[in-house]
């Protein structure tokens, strides 16, 4: 069985509650949902289906929306990458929110989409979320370093680059038997005897010296990065041939 | 064993044989919809004989036709307002008279004609209300009449709270929840019913409450909700949906694109195919109800788009027929959105654009800055757009790896023309999308992760290990067609 969607183990009663009846439209439950989202920052858990209710009443109710609490709901989607939550956060934005910002030398009065604060931190959190979905870790941690902003948009998030380091090493898990040392540290944004922790501490993976450059790193045997072939065979039930053993009754030849 | 009580999958291939067991459920809901179309008929020919003995009964019938009967296209502002004002009085009668009212509706198919056009118009005015406050000119230029202002200083008309208001107190005072729960663990939903819900008027009404959320939710891009909606609903022959045609379809409609923007195109597939299959069954009969057929005949063609797009994310095989429609319809284009690449990137804008719904967003729009006001079709568009190109080099991943069982990375690179490290993210990105949640039992947001593919593999170093889940023969389903055929 795996896990639904809208499933969080970690959700308290109350939120629960409020997701499942109408005060999910209450306006005034807008505080309990921003208090859930400073509280999934800060003890690392996370619940996207709770999120994407406080961005609906963001959604109906204009006048309440707050950009911190957004920008925090999109850099903790950020950590479950490849998954949609991103995207599925940002259909729930206002529709201005990607456009691009007017060119500065444009001295119309009128204001324009990029321009608004919230809209410039949507728009350099979803060159983050392209780059990770492309899986271009190593521009990302550049991307992530070069901007004064990107410090500021993941301070709320507890523990932000170890998750994302965790998720990198979950999807190379997933498709890599053995790395080069050199790519790994790249796609991972460490080096030295951190990125020697994290490997062999976080992921349990070994490095041996001896091959490569700078030496390989290794990966054990897990399912996913087996890709064993197999061969599908037919699966025969018996209802299958109710109709015809049906028949054989009704009509003795 | 109900069409949707499977077992979990486990491969993609399981999916054909899983849908043999049912042909039976189909051939039931064709002949199902057989009847309806002579009953249908039947009434047709009966028409115009509701005339009741008092004036204020006739008043009743005509105001309860009115509102399950389209605008005109060329309906003024007024008119809207007046509609919206018509709906609340109906429903305020409906909901909150002095206990259930004794209505007789003009048609069987009056509950879900009226959720129909009362979303309808909902939607409508809505996009009105957007494209004037973007283009404040062009609005008063070809009316003549200011409607920038009467909309600017009227925002609670068609206001989202009242009438998602409408659609929970529906369901609500229908106990429908309840009766649905009831129906699944077989036992006697009138138990449950209240005063309300054991008419049919408010059993119906209820029931299509639901599917107006799912297509509310859906329209204002919370997928995930809508799909929740439908938790108490279940997707069989025997759901209260698969009597209304148009009810039907667009339920299939909007749960299949549901599933396809949150990347379970797997699923989506399947709720596009379903549908599509049932439509080409009963198509002869359709023909009856121009105006239906007309508005299916757009939404097939919609659906059909919407399978190009999900096949190219995610190849598999189709049933044969929906195959067969898809070549004819898109041939050209299907090869170029499986081929990848850059070229392919207009075609999934102009297919994604074609096929999705009309998108609202849910509050007035700014009136004294029009540049805010962006389209919210181009917002969900750009979103969507950003993952095509995520993952616009899967297929052309796919199509070399297919010819080997090993592979050199260098060599790899040398032949697609770019660099090692941006290869390796090519692989990584695919291997990635071809593990997608697919639902095997519970509600529709469930789910398990499950491989997509026949092709996977696995890097070492420089060298790429491919293997191939191969499919067996498969003679049961051969052996028991024929058997059929001649037996």
């Amino acid at each position: 069985m795996g896990i639904a969607f809208d499933h969080a183990p970690e959700r308290p009663e109350h939120i629960d509650a409020i997701l499942n009846g109408l005060d999910r439209y209450n306006p005034e439950t807008t505080t309990v949902f921003q208090d859930y989202v400073s509280q999934q920052c800060e003890h690392r858990t996370y619940d996207c289906y709770a999120n994407l209710a406080l961005l609906k009443l963001y959604q109906f109710n204009p006048h309440l929306l707050r950009d911190e609490p957004v920008t925090n709901i999109l850099t903790k989607a950020l950590t479950v990458f490849p998954s949609p939550d991103f995207s599925l956060c940002t259909h729930l934005l206002p529709s201005y929110i990607l456009s691009p910002p007017s060119s500065s030398n444009n001295p119309s009065s009128n204001p324009t989409p990029g321009d608004a604060p919230l809209s410039e931190a949507v728009q350099k959190l979803t060159i983050l979320n392209n780059l990770l979905s492309g899986a271009k870790y190593r521009e990302f941690w550049q991307t992530l370093d070069k901007d004064d902003l990107y410090a500021d948009l993941i301070a709320d998030v507890g523990g932000f680059e170890e998750l994302m380091r965790v998720r990198i090493a979950v999807t190379v898990g997933q498709s890599c038997r053995e790395v080069e040392r050199g790519v790994l540290e790249g796609w991972l944004g460490l080096t030295g005897a951190p990125f020697e922790h994290f490997v062999r501490e976080v992921c349990g993976w070994g490095v041996d010296d001896t091959r490569g450059a700078k030496g390989m790193v290794v990966i054990p045997i897990n399912k996913e990065n087996e890709a064993k072939g197999t061969v599908v065979k037919e699966d025969v039930k018996f209802e299958q041939f109710g109709r015809v053993v049906r028949r054989a009754y009704e009509q003795p030849a | 064993m109900a069409l949707y009580q499977r077992i979990p999958y486990q491969t993609a291939d399981r999916q054909k044989l899983d849908e043999n067991e049912s042909d039976q459920e189909e051939d039931a809901l064709v002949n199902d919809y057989k009847e309806q179309a002579h009953f249908d008929e039947g009434l047709e020919d009966g028409g115009g004989s509701y005339g009741g003995s008092g004036g204020q009964y006739q008043d009743m019938q005509a105001q309860l036709a009115a509102a399950a009967t389209p605008l005109e296209y060329q309906a003024t502002l007024e008119t809207k307002f007046a509609s919206y004002d018509n709906y609340c009085n109906l429903f305020h009668y409906i909901l909150n008279s002095e206990g259930p009212v004794d209505l007789e509706p003009p048609s069987p198919f009056w509950a879900w004609d009226v959720i129909d056009e009362f979303i309808y118009q909902f939607e409508s005015f809505c996009r009105y209300r957007h494209r004037v406050a973007r283009n404040p000119n062009a609005a008063q230029n070809s009316t003549g009449d200011d409607d920038f202002a009467l909309l600017r200083d009227n925002p609670n008309t068609w206001g989202c709270y009242s009438v998602l208001n409408v659609l929970y107190s529906l369901i609500q005072r229908s106990e429908i929840t309840s009766q649905l729960a009831a129906m699944k663990e077989n036992t006697d939903p009138s138990l449950v019913a209240g005063d309300y819900g054991s008419r049919p008027l408010y059993r119906m009404l209820g029931y299509f409450s639901i599917i107006g959320l799912l297509r509310v939710h859906c329209l204002l891009g919370d997928f995930s909700l809508a799909l929740k909606t439908l938790d108490d609903i279940e997707l069989n022959r025997k759901a209260m949906f698969a009597r209304v045609m148009a009810a039907h379809f667009t339920t299939y409609y909007y749960v299949g694109f549901c599933y396809m923007m949150m990347r379970r195109y797997a699923d989506a597939i399947k709720m596009f195919s379903h549908i599509l299959v049932y439509v080409s069954r009963t198509k002869n009969f359709q023909k009856n109800n121009q105006g239906q057929f007309d508005s299916i005949t757009k939404k097939n063609d919609q659906m059909y788009a919407l399978v190009a797009i999900c096949v190219a994310f995610n190849p598999t095989k189709l049933d044969d027929t929906i195959h067969t429609a898809l070549r004819e319809k898109y041939g050209d284009t299907l090869t170029r959105l499986q081929r990848g690449g850059p070229e392919a990137l207009p075609i999934f804008e102009d297919l994604f654009r074609s096929a999705c719904p009309k998108f609202i967003s849910p509050t007035p729009p700014d009136f004294s800055s029009p540049a805010l006001n962006v389209d919210p079709v181009d917002h969900h568009t750009a979103i969507f757009m950003d993952e095509v190109r995520n993952t616009l080099y899967n297929p052309t991943v796919r199509s070399y790896l297919k010819l080997y069982t090993t592979m050199d990375l260098n060599k790899l690179a040398s032949f697609l023309e770019i660099g090692k490290e941006e290869l390796r993210g090519w692989l990584l990105v695919n291997k990635q999308r071809t593990r997608q949640v697919r639902w095997s039992e519970g509600g529709l947001l469930d789910g398990e992760v499950v491989l997509g593919g026949e092709l996977d593999y696995a890097v070492q170093g420089d060298l790429i290990h491919v293997s191939e889940a191969k499919v067996g023969r498969r003679l049961v389903d051969w052996y028991l067609r024929n058997l059929a055929r001649t037996y």
